[in-house]
């Protein structure tokens, strides 16, 4: 293989936070190939560089942002970059990905990745430019917004196409579940990304670059994107997608009765109208944002009582609304943007909220255990309260930022139990009791409960012909049924690699299903010029998605870890479409694992 | 022309993703000649492009490499360029920019340009013949002394500030 490849950055940046030093050291393509790039290439790092006892918030974690090969490119909705590391809310393989226009900038510096380590000895912020890498210490940012930071650096340097990945207050009081948020409002929130920034004293990555990103066959890549981009327009989801974004699955998962209310006591929300992603496009949505080069602008701003900000993504609107047992939609919204400015994941502070809640109505946490904090469902006044006290560490707020597993271990097994958590991460919003392949995926993903790492979004279809063609069964289209779903799941988690490698953005790759295997080989082929097939990158990727795998058990993971919440596993729910069903995990456990030593 | 509606910019960038691989079939923001300049602070994106201004201070060009196309479009010479960069001094808007030791301009894509088609939100749109109807001479003042990004961030904010005065707010 050629030396030098197209596509690529072709450079990985090392730099070493304690001697305030970086490399500069070209990217091996043949390194690279079995991974493509994105989060594959970020694990593989990560598992190179890491001794795996480090503390996931001390000078030897090793904090990785990966992009791709299409980066950059025309290649429509291939914005996102991933973060890795070791995480501290979890202490296994935790990243998180998210777009904007931070990826592009990174790939236009010449990197493929820059890989962090060791720890400054104040506030920092690192500059990446042409002319290389400055450690620029900024105490005068601590304690400022993502939005105010990226202003100010670009100010500094007075070039406003500077892009900017920064942490907010959360990042830097080492809250566990701290995120690291880029373009305003797009945020890597998941397994605390931004408290390893945050002890590292690595307030921010600007980035601004301008080496263009050279296609192998510009015109061969012309001819598949334009395929690509059909796709999209064309899709039947387009338009509401185009509207609504994600938080269109409001309305879409109250319907089938699996809309997580009052901490999945149950799956149906009798206010949802009133905090549906229809009524904030109607009374609160001013305009369409939108990742780089995503033709479907799914990203919302608005302003509503005083308060504008971009978003909010579904899992925040329902985390702070039905999850939470609130009514009220401008709450929800300030809270999205209150999460972002201090740079927090809102699932990891909606379930804190959420499991407060049950457990103080059940009798399971006295308010006396929590510092004389009271709350209750929909309790506003209370919730805006915590989530300070939480990101600035201040009296409960100091133990509650250690993330809603941890604090439970003060209380009853009963009230630990209520926590909606696999492996230490915070359970996202689907009711796995009606989406049963999700259920799967919560179980098994490598980075803990979440539904990214495979986004079995096909079994909510119905496309039973499809499904009796790739998975063997019509069942892998029936959100009810345990069958197929191991198939379902497997494919998945190959399909969401490759959009995770391609940095293409899940709703559009995975959701709206305009990537697969065979097409990823030739979009790759064409950038660049290095030959991909469908049966190469298939077998790259179950190879990866076992690497995971290695890597959690380094970590002490087992089988065992493998599970949900008892509540999904015994308790049905009362009312609605999913009404009875709880999740036969075992059943779908044994397919997943003979798939997975075949 | 192409006309700017920055009330419809999502800040996607398709249309310098567009120009860029249009112009030189590779990637990325820089080989674009049309710029768009995120505000995160105020919710605001707009698109950046030569606005065929009446002034058109940019032909101050002491080689007399630059000329009026056809389509009003800024034409360069690549022979009688010295990449001095007059030009990009003198664009009030930042709409001129040496790139790899040539001004980078939009020049129409000789009457279809790309950008325009690749925007799905119709921020942009090519208005043929509109060319010397708008003054930049409010923004001339001091814009020689600043880098085209500066001056293509001042003129975001003043299309974001009608754009939020649009929403019924004031800031930013």
């Amino acid at each position: 293989m050629a030396d030098r490849v197209f596509g690529y950055g072709g450079r990985v940046l090392r730099v070493d936070l304690t001697a305030r030093r970086f490399e500069i050291e070209p990217l091996d393509p043949r390194w690279m190939k079995d991974v493509v790039g994105g989060r594959a290439a970020n694990t593989k790092r990560l598992v190179e560089d890491l001794d795996p006892a480090s503390d996931p918030l001390g000078p030897g974690n090793v904090l990785i942002f990966g992009v791709g090969p299409l980066t950059g490119t025309i290649l429509p909705a291939s914005a996102y970059f991933t973060v890795t590391a070791r995480s501290p809310l979890t202490g296994i393989l935790g990243d998180s990905a998210a777009g904007g226009h931070f990826g592009p900038e990174m790939k236009l510096a010449g990197f493929d990745q820059i890989v962090v380590t060791g720890c400054a000895d104040s506030l920092l912020y690192l500059l990446i430019t042409d002319d290389g890498v400055r450690f620029v210490p900024c105490p005068e940012l601590a304690g400022r917004d993502v939005v105010q930071t990226t202003a100010a650096i670009r100010e500094a340097h007075g070039d406003w196409d500077i892009q900017v990945a920064a942490i907010g207050v959360a990042g830097e009081n080492r809250v566990r579940f701290a995120a690291l948020v880029s373009s305003g409002n797009r945020v890597n929130g998941r397994a605390g990304m931004g408290a390893v920034m945050g002890a590292k004293r690595l307030k921010a990555i600007a980035v601004r670059g301008s080496r263009p990103v050279r296609i192998h066959d510009p015109l061969g890549l012309a001819d598949q994107v334009r395929a690509v981009h059909r796709a999209i327009l064309d899709h039947p989801e387009y338009e509401k997608r185009r509207r609504l974004g994600t938080t269109m699955l409001m309305q879409d998962l109250n319907r089938i009765g699996i809309l997580p209310t009052r901490h999945f006591q149950e799956g149906l929300c009798a206010y949802v109208d009133e905090v549906s992603g229809e009524r904030l496009a109607s009374a609160y949505k001013v305009k369409n944002k939108s990742c780089y080069n995503c033709h479907v602008h799914c990203s919302r701003y608005y302003v509503c009582e005083g308060i504008e900000a971009e978003g909010p993504e579904f899992e925040t609107l329902c985390g702070f609304t039905s999850r939470i047992g609130n009514r009220s939609l401008p709450f929800a919204l300030e809270m999205n943007r209150t999460l972002n400015q201090y740079g927090m994941d809102s699932l990891a502070v909606c379930e804190i909220v959420g499991w407060l809640m049950e457990c103080q109505e059940k009798g399971l946490v006295d308010p006396a255990d929590v510092d004389g904090l009271r709350v209750s469902w929909g309790d506003c006044d209370s919730v805006r309260r915590l989530v300070e006290l939480v990101a600035h560490r201040r009296g409960i707020g100091d133990a509650l930022a250690e993330g809603a597993t941890r604090f439970s271990k003060r209380f009853s097994e009963a009230a630990q139990k209520l926590v909606m958590q696999v492996k230490g991460l915070d359970i996202i919003c689907g009711d796995p009791r009606g989406i049963k392949g999700y259920g799967l995926t919560y179980a098994v993903a490598s980075r803990g409960a979440d539904h990214l790492r495979a986004e079995p979004y096909f079994e909510l279809t119905g496309r039973w012909e499809v499904a009796r063609r790739r998975f063997g069964t019509e069942k892998a289209a029936d959100r009810l049924a345990e069958e197929g779903k191991a198939a379902l799941v497997t494919y998945s988690e190959k399909i969401a690699l490759l959009t995770d490698s391609l940095t293409m953005c899940k709703n559009v790759g995975l959701c709206m299903d305009v990537v697969d295997l065979e097409r990823a080989a030739g979009l790759l082929t064409a950038a660049t010029g290095v030959k991909y097939t469908a049966d190469a990158l298939d077998r790259h990727f179950a190879e990866a998605v076992q690497r995971d795998f290695r890597l959690n058990r380094a970590f002490g993971v087992t089988r065992r870890d493998d599970t949900l919440p008892e509540r999904f596993l015994r308790e049905p729910l009362a009312e609605g479409p999913t009404r009875g069903s709880v999740v036969d995990l075992p059943r779908m456990l044994d397919d997943y694992y003979r798939l997975h030593e075949e | 022309m192409i006309r700017i509606d920055a009330a419809r910019c999502t800040g996607c960038r398709c249309c310098e993703a567009a120009c860029a691989f249009h112009h030189t079939g590779s990637g990325g923001r820089v080989l674009s000649r049309i710029r768009v300049v995120n505000l995160y602070e105020a919710g605001v994106d707009a698109p950046v492009v030569c606005q065929q201004c009446e002034e058109r201070a940019c032909l101050a060009c002491p080689e007399d490499s630059l000329t009026i196309g056809p389509l009003g479009q800024v034409v360069v010479s690549p022979t009688l360029c010295s990449a001095c960069g007059a030009c990009a001094r003198s664009c009030p808007i930042g709409a001129v920019e040496i790139v790899d030791g040539i001004p980078f301009v939009c020049d129409l894509c000789g009457g279809e340009p790309r950008c325009v088609t690749a925007c799905t939100q119709e921020a942009i749109a090519f208005v043929p013949g509109a060319g010397g109807t708008t003054s930049l001479a409010p923004f001339a003042e001091g814009s020689a002394r600043v880098s085209p990004s500066v001056k293509r961030a001042r003129f975001a904010r003043a299309l974001g500030s009608a754009v939020r005065a649009g929403w019924g707010v004031s800031r930013g």
